[in-house]
């Protein structure tokens, strides 16, 4: 009996499987399509590679942010990090384009940090990462306005802003290609590895699901907790370098962008709580999540109402898995 | 039984879920007074037929009547509110509030739309001189032992004026002596005129306590007797279609080999003086009361609870592991006795439960399904074991308590290690499973294994283990042969027996 | 039974009790040992110390009401933006007008009331983690007040403002109805069967529903007490400003910090434990610390930096001895 039971459920949670990454990358062309109908230009390659390069920033902080969520904690401290990463980016470098690069090299070094910290509280003093990543993400605010007197302003030396701007013309076939889509395929491809191609990500999907039985078992649970916050932290840096390009210097650079990465990563499947994820879905989410602000601004919303839609898709995305869970019980 | 009398009767039902028919057309009944045990495998349908019971799962067809009268329960409230009530394996207590509260949850007593506290604590208190306890309403319910949570479970189905009372596997979890004074209880509040459906695995419990049995099998009832006309031997034919001879796998043949755990004069906060020699290609059964420090045993050896003083020698070497880690570094294993809590990922696949070991200490860059343990590896330890399941990409929360259970041993299995602890081995699991994991153990034994199996079964410590010791009080109280009495086990586990140093080697 | 069981609870005192008591005489030691230290004790005097009391009283209601959601398992991190637009709708629809008080006061209580309900039904209905929900819920109110006002909206009437700047009798009638509502509240979890059920809730959330305990509605209940009692924050910091804008709740960071001092008095971030008397003094150490940062001198991004440590390490000292694991 329980084998007549057993067979028929994996092949309808397959196809749940399927649905369930479709159902982010579907959404994801959709959107992308109707803003393709307000907006030709959008069905260019150029187009298709500007938002692309718009995009890749959230893409590369919700990569990150998935190795967290899936060990089954929350880094609520990278939109503070990203702020932090632009500011000490203009104040390392004060316009000296040859301070660059060991500029970035000490924002790395920064954001390590901060990881560090991060991991150590939650696996060292067990306080819950939501609370222990509110206050990093308060002090690093704070770091970063300290830093700047409060109010920074002008714009990082050319190189810097290199990654996040530039663009090559005349490529064959998509015409322009910006050297951030290059940066998020290479950060994709390592967070594709780290947390399908090798045994660190099944570790972190054990600990996501039951860390107890996952220590019991000989896995080093710290040991993860600090890996998922240092890799989190060092994506947000990534991202900040690349936001460092898009505009200017200012102290609300990476606001809100801690919620943009979670929603993104629970648009794409992801499970809150750990246990369950896919770099693919975190991907898609951040995506879409992108299209449907750029949707919402082609159709002349006020900008505020994306914080509104973002908050509608977050509990939209949430209840249809739980309602899909409930079903499948 | 006249039918006026019956106080439950369930009468053809019927309940199909998506690929599998767990009721066909089964009828139940309990009279007032009666106790009316319910057994069969794991899968059979009694947690399918207690659930519609108790409101949980309407019944596709069929009916039910209480007191005659026929009812219809849309809802766990209902039911609860017709006097049905059910005590489940996993306790529900609320361990930070007191005993009264819990008592009293959902129907406190109020006045002037304030809690009547001086009510509750009295009711309270009644209730529980009824069932002979002298816990106190006061106390945090965390701080008591499970077989007192287990009683103030049933004061809190009395606090509703139970008439129908379903106890599921009661003594699970409970040590022999806890477990006679709950079988008293049984006893006591069927005088009373309550009906009680007694739901077990165990055999010599269901033989003492109850006056009728019922026996499922794959969704249909196999048999309903008096229980004086329904012997052990033929309850286990009905229950598994063969006989109990074959049950427990023949003790070694071979002598034991040399000692690869030497434990002397080892203690830590719950444990004291602890001596024992564990030899390869022997089980060597550790039995004792809830309390008495076999499972702190388990975990002082693995790691997780390390001792603190004394010599210890594992495998040649001469340390005490500081972490489970280590433990499993120097060759040990463990199988928990709480499955769900310290075993299993249940979102996980079969396949990454089973390899969750190697993964632990395979290079964490390497890919997830290369050696030391490849995936063709995995799959044919998995198919040795006979883990049962469509595929072993499945999430392991859908397969049933035995395969997941061997799945786990298969996590063990493929870093093989020298020793090996099972505690409960066999908890939770079907008969069948049982027989399957018995002859596991034996034939690791068999290969040189030292294998530690801490218990609380009574049958199963003295039918499988080739040595026997019995714990006492954080230290060890004794030892006897394999095959010894459930009598001497039990004589030195409460410490009626002149003591008996255990035999070191 | 066994008589093991029966001895060891009356005399073992569980750190949850024991928190309220600690947090006091901490709070009074540092804002005593920083009015000495710095040579201003004028701090030390009524007008001082009624000083101090006032601070607590924007972070003590709302973290009054997070205290329920907290006991019942749940969390509300749409606070801070129920108190902007709680503020700013207020000094909207009062525009000055002394007749309008009522209509905004209820205005406010209601559309709070209702952000509760949606919140609760969202978590109890529909099963969203209420993480999740409550952040989606907080994004929305954000976006909607944001996209309608960008600036300090209407005005409060003199008359409103006494509700901040008056008092009877030395005692500001903030300070007073704070503590008239933390009464309020302790006697809602104390002695009520809503407050048993909230605990068991929290405890047990499935051995409470087999009890026949409508949790649903009990949760529901926890997080419209909570959304009020964001309303009334926001009420308060209306006529303390004289007017609302639409930052006022996000600036004042209280979602984190009605949750952190929640926590730090002794309320289990699981629920099932805990009371008011714990927020309480959580709230006072966390006006003693501004108190005494404004008394060293230190300056606002310092402080800001030293906040989110504070927190931390607050409820780290709670944390770091458990056993288990934590994520």
């Amino acid at each position: 009996m329980t084998l007549v039971l057993d067979q028929r459920r994996p092949a309808s949670r397959a196809l749940a499987l399927a649905r369930k990454v479709n159902v982010a990358v579907i959404v994801f062309l959709v959107l992308y399509l109707a803003i393709g109908l307000l907006q030709p230009t959008y069905f260019e390659p150029a187009g298709l590679m500007n938002f692309l390069r718009r995009a890749a920033p959230l893409a590369i902080l919700s990569a990150g942010q998935l190795f967290v969520l899936a060990s089954g904690g929350f880094d609520l401290s990278v939109g503070s990090l990203i702020t932090l990463t632009v500011i000490g980016g203009s104040m390392l470098t004060a316009n000296d384009p040859s301070r660059t690069w060991w500029a970035i090299a000490a924002l790395y070094g920064v954001g390590l940090a901060v990881g560090l910290i991060n991991g150590a509280v939650v696996a060292f003093l067990k306080t819950p990462s939501i609370i222990a990543t509110l206050g990093t993400l308060l002090s690093v605010n704070g770091a970063a306005m300290m830093w700047s007197g409060g109010a920074p302003r002008g714009y990082l030396p050319d190189n810097f802003r290199m990654f996040g701007r530039l663009v090559l013309h005349d490529v064959p076939i998509v015409k322009i290609f910006p050297i951030a889509i290059a940066v998020l395929a290479v950060c994709g491809a390592l967070a594709y590895w780290g947390f399908h191609g090798a045994v660190f990500g099944r570790r972190i999907l054990a600990v996501g699901d039951n860390p107890r039985a996952a220590e019991l078992s000989g896995v080093r649970v710290r040991s993860v907790r600090i890996g998922v916050f240092v890799i989190s932290a060092l994506a947000a840096v990534t991202a900040g370098i690349m936001l460092g390009g898009f505009g200017g210097v200012s102290v609300d650079v990476g606001l809100g962008l801690e919620l943009q990465s979670i929603a993104a990563c629970v648009v794409g499947g992801v499970q809150l709580m750990g246990g369950r994820g896919s770099v693919t879905g975190a991907i898609a989410g951040a995506l879409t999540l992108f299209a449907l602000f750029t949707l919402l601004t082609l159709l002349g919303l006020p900008q505020p109402l994306k914080e509104t839609a973002q908050g509608l898709i977050l509990i939209a995305a949430v209840a249809l898995g739980a309602w899909r869970r409930r079903r499948a019980v | 039984m006249a039918p006026a009398t019956l106080a439950l009767e369930m009468i053809e039902i019927s309940k199909s879920f998506p690929g599998v028919r767990a009721l066909d057309g089964v009828s139940f009944d309990c009279a007032r007074g009666e106790v009316h045990a319910l057994c069969g495998e794991n899968g059979a349908g009694k947690s399918t037929l207690i659930k519609i019971l108790g409101g949980v799962y309407r019944p596709d067809a069929g009916r039910m009547r209480l007191d005659g009268r026929e009812v219809a329960f849309s809802h766990p409230v209902a039911a609860r509110r017709a006097g049905v009530s059910i005590i489940h394996q996993e306790l529900s207590l609320l361990p930070e509030r007191s005993v009264a509260e819990n008592i009293y949850l959902g129907v406190e007593p109020t006045r002037f739309g304030a809690l009547d506290r001086a009510k509750m604590r009295n009711g309270a208190a009644g209730l529980l001189r009824r069932l002979g306890s002298t816990i106190a309403p006061d106390i945090r319910a965390g701080d008591l032992s499970i077989a007192q949570q287990q009683i103030v479970e049933i004061a809190k189905a009395l606090a509703v004026e139970a008439r129908i009372l379903v106890m599921d596997e009661p003594t699970a979890a409970l040590d022999d002596v806890d477990a006679s004074r709950l079988l008293e209880l049984v006893r006591r509040l069927s005088g009373e005129g309550v009906s009680i459906i007694y739901v077990s695995h165990r055999m010599p419990e269901i033989q003492a306590v109850s006056h009728r049995v019922t026996v499922l099998k794959d969704g249909r009832s196999a048999l309903t007797a008096a229980i004086g006309d329904a012997p052990v031997g033929r309850l286990v034919r009905a229950m598994v279609g063969r006989d109990l001879a074959d049950f427990y796998p023949a003790r070694a043949a071979a002598p034991a080999g040399p000692a690869v755990l030497n434990i002397r004069d080892a203690s830590n906060s719950r444990l004291r003086g602890v001596n024992l020699a564990l030899c390869a290609g022997e089980i060597l059964g550790v039995a004792g009361l809830e309390g008495s420090g076999k499972r702190s045993l388990a975990q002082a050896i693995f790691g997780d609870e390390p001792f603190e003083s004394g010599a210890i020698e594992i495998l040649g070497e001469r340390r005490a592991p500081p972490s489970p880690r280590a433990a499993i570094e120097l060759g040990i294993g463990c199988l928990s006795d709480d499955r769900k809590r310290e075993g299993l990922l249940l979102q996980q696949s079969v396949r990454d439960n089973a390899m969750l070991t190697q993964r632990a200490f395979a290079n964490p860059l390497r890919p997830p399904n290369a050696s030391p343990m490849s995936l063709d590896e995995t799959d044919a330890l998995l198919r040795k074991l006979d883990v049962r399941a469509a595929s072993f990409d499945q999430e392991i929360r859908l397969l049933s308590g035995g395969n997941q259970q061997k799945a786990i041993i298969a996590r063990w299995l493929a870093r093989a290690p020298e020793i090996l602890i099972f505690c409960e081995p066999t908890r939770g699991v079907d008969v069948a499973t049982k027989a399957a994991i018995y002859k596991i153990m034996r034939d690791l034994a068999a290969s040189g294994r030292a294998i530690l199996m801490i218990s609380s079964d009574l049958p199963e410590v003295i039918g499988v283990s080739d040595r026997i010791l019995v714990m006492r009080e954080g230290a060890i109280a004794g030892e006897l042969p394999g095959g010894a009495s459930e009598e001497d086990v039990m004589a030195i586990a409460v410490g009626h027996a002149a003591e008996t140093p255990a035999l070191v080697s | 039974m066994s008589a093991t069981h029966l001895q060891s609870s009356p005399f073992t005192v569980r750190r949850g009790s024991l928190a309220p008591v600690l947090l006091l005489a901490g709070s009074v030691v540092l804002y005593v040992g920083a009015a000495l230290w710095t040579g201003e004790t004028k701090m030390l005097d009524a007008e001082g110390v009624v000083g101090l009391l006032q601070r607590m009283v924007a972070l003590g209601v709302v973290a009054l009401g997070q205290t329920f959601v907290i006991l019942a398992g749940s969390i509300d991190l749409s606070v801070a933006n129920m108190i902007s637009v709680a503020a700013v709708l207020a000094s909207y629809i009062m525009q000055g007008r002394p007749d309008m008080v009522p209509p905004a006061v209820a205005a406010v209580l209601a559309i709070s009331a209702l952000v509760g309900l949606v919140n609760g039904a969202l978590i109890a209905r529909l099963q969203v983690n209420s993480l999740i929900a409550t952040l989606g819920v907080g994004l929305i109110l954000q976006g909607l007040l944001s996209a309608s006002f960008t600036n300090f909206a209407g005005s409060v009437p003199p008359e409103f403002q006494l509700v901040a700047y008056s008092a009877f009798g030395g005692v500001p009638y903030s300070v007073a109805g704070l503590f008239a509502l933390a009464a309020l509240c302790a006697w809602l979890l104390r002695a009520t069967r809503f407050g048993a059920h909230l605990y068991a809730v929290g405890g047990n959330a499935e051995g409470a529903r087999l009890a026949g305990i409508r949790t649903d509605l009990i949760l529901i209940g926890a997080h419209v007490i909570c959304a009020v009692s964001a309303g009334l924050t926001g009420l308060y910091l209306a006529s303390r400003l004289r007017s609302g804008a639409p930052w006022v709740g996000r600036d004042g960071v209280y979602d984190l910090e009605s949750i952190a001092v929640v926590v730090i008095g002794g309320t289990l971030l699981a629920g099932g434990r805990g009371g008011v008397a714990g927020t309480l003094a959580g709230v006072l150490l966390f006006a003693t610390l501004d108190a005494v940062f404004n008394m060293l001198g230190v300056s606002a991004y310092p402080q800001l930096v030293l906040r989110g440590a504070i927190v931390v390490l607050a409820v780290a000292a709670y944390t770091f001895r458990a056993k288990g694991h934590v994520a």
